[in-house]
């Protein structure tokens, strides 16, 4: 487990979903990444029913990378509260369907190819919002280092050799306010949940 | 590498369908007075599996929260939050307990729905958020025996004088609360006769039995 970078990868007119993810798999291949599977990162959002008050949103996470624990963010509208579990919280959430009811048509998943090169581990990821594709997400971590601060440079060359200028010079903003803070599996969830967000408001592929 | 990777939900739900997830307990309850509790825990150390070291001892915080699905007669959803104080680097617990099912004479157990969830040490936070109201909280310490699958539990409650503070505690009887209980999937029936048997070798010295909750309360 280390630092973990989440970057959008713009669509361009002339080439389709998969033929981007295809694109940037050669990329990433002449660099002399091995790709070691699949991965999944999904996100199924819950609203409170009006009787319960103030309205509230529960968005509960599943990342392959962690399969046995699932990631739920609470916002409260005054705090946003994370919670991590095992397994069976789902099942919990199913006994509460008529406090939180699951808004179906805004489940949004990453899935796609996971490589591993050196010390990083690259994921190209296709959206889709209820089967409709959204656009690609790169994933990049840098699996020796826990400090995002110590790490950012080091990746950001790594991430603009094989992405090019899609890249800022910047770190993402998430791990600008925590750029000295040990990283953690929740980290990468939340930066999920936050391009997620993104792609649910556009109504067009990003 | 074509091979396509599953849903967290979809593993979840063939796990439901092939009964493997430990959603049901068995329990039953009883109590002795403070000054029989050692012959009982002399007892239960000849007859349970973790023997030859002294009894594993536990000191935990709980807490009761519920929130309300709907208006009355709609049964709150009633969630607890366990910690051990003695070991505040394990993760906290969530537990949710459905309505007892005594059943009729010939079933040993009462058996209640539960989940078991294994949690970060934001859970009261997020329960809190969540909507749930903080019902009681307790802090329970005592010893805890192995048999086979069996769970038996000796233990106090304690009552906080200051809330969310557990180092300030009063008994709340004179007396120790003993359960023997175990976490099994649906329809494990056997189990609940194992039990019994059980339980009848703890005899006299405590009377385990179904509790009906219901009477308790009116």
């Amino acid at each position: 487990m280390g630092v973990t970078v989440l970057q959008q990868f713009p669509m361009s007119e002339n080439r389709t979903g998969p033929q981007t993810i295809e694109f940037l798999t050669k990329r990433v291949v002449a660099l002399g990444a091995v790709q070691t599977g699949q991965f999944l990162v999904d996100c199924e959002t819950y609203q409170s029913v009006p009787q319960l008050g103030s309205p509230k949103t529960v968005h509960v996470l599943h990342n392959s990378e962690q399969p046995a624990s699932v990631f739920a963010v609470l916002e409260s509208g005054t705090k946003v509260v994370p919670l991590i579990a095992d397994g069976l919280f789902d099942l919990l959430m199913l006994k509460m369907t008529s406090i939180y009811t699951s808004k179906k048509q805004t489940k949004v998943e990453a899935k796609g190819p996971r490589f591993e090169i050196g010390d990083f581990c690259v994921k190209l990821g296709s959206v889709t919002m209820s089967q409709n594709f959204k656009g690609v997400l790169v994933e990049v971590e840098y699996r020796p280092c826990v400090i995002p601060g110590s790490s950012w440079e080091l990746m950001r060359e790594f991430l603009q050799g094989f992405l090019g200028s899609a890249v800022p010079n910047q770190a993402p903003q998430y791990l600008q306010n925590r750029m000295n803070e040990i990283y953690q599996p929740m980290d990468t969830i939340q930066q999920y949940l936050e391009h997620f967000g993104q792609y649910r408001k556009s109504t067009s592929v990003i | 590498m074509a091979s396509q990777i599953s849903t967290a939900m979809d593993s979840l739900n063939a796990a439901v369908k092939s009964n493997i997830i430990p959603n049901q307990e068995y329990l039953l309850q009883g109590s002795v007075m403070d000054s029989a509790v050692e012959v009982l825990l002399q007892r239960l150390r000849g007859l349970c599996d973790n023997v030859d070291s002294r009894p594993e001892t536990f000191r935990d915080h709980e807490m009761c929260f519920s929130i309300r699905r709907g208006p009355p007669p709609e049964q709150p959803l009633s969630l607890r939050v366990r910690r051990a104080l003695d070991h505040q680097d394990m993760p906290w617990q969530l537990r949710y307990i459905g309505q007892p099912e005594l059943g009729d004479k010939s079933r040993p157990t009462i058996v209640r729905s539960s989940i078991d969830i294994a949690t970060s040490s934001t859970v009261v936070e997020f329960l809190t958020e969540l909507g749930c109201r903080i019902d009681f909280e307790y802090i329970v310490q005592g010893y805890m025996f192995r048999k086979g699958r069996m769970k038996v539990t000796v233990a106090k409650i304690f009552k906080m004088v200051q809330v969310k503070i557990p180092d300030n505690v009063e008994p709340i009887s004179q007396s120790y609360l003993v359960e023997l209980s175990v976490l099994a999937p649906r329809g494990q029936d056997a189990i609940a006769e194992d039990m019994r048997i059980f339980a009848e070798q703890l005899r006299p010295l405590v009377q385990l039995e179904k509790i009906d909750y219901k009477r308790l309360s009116h």
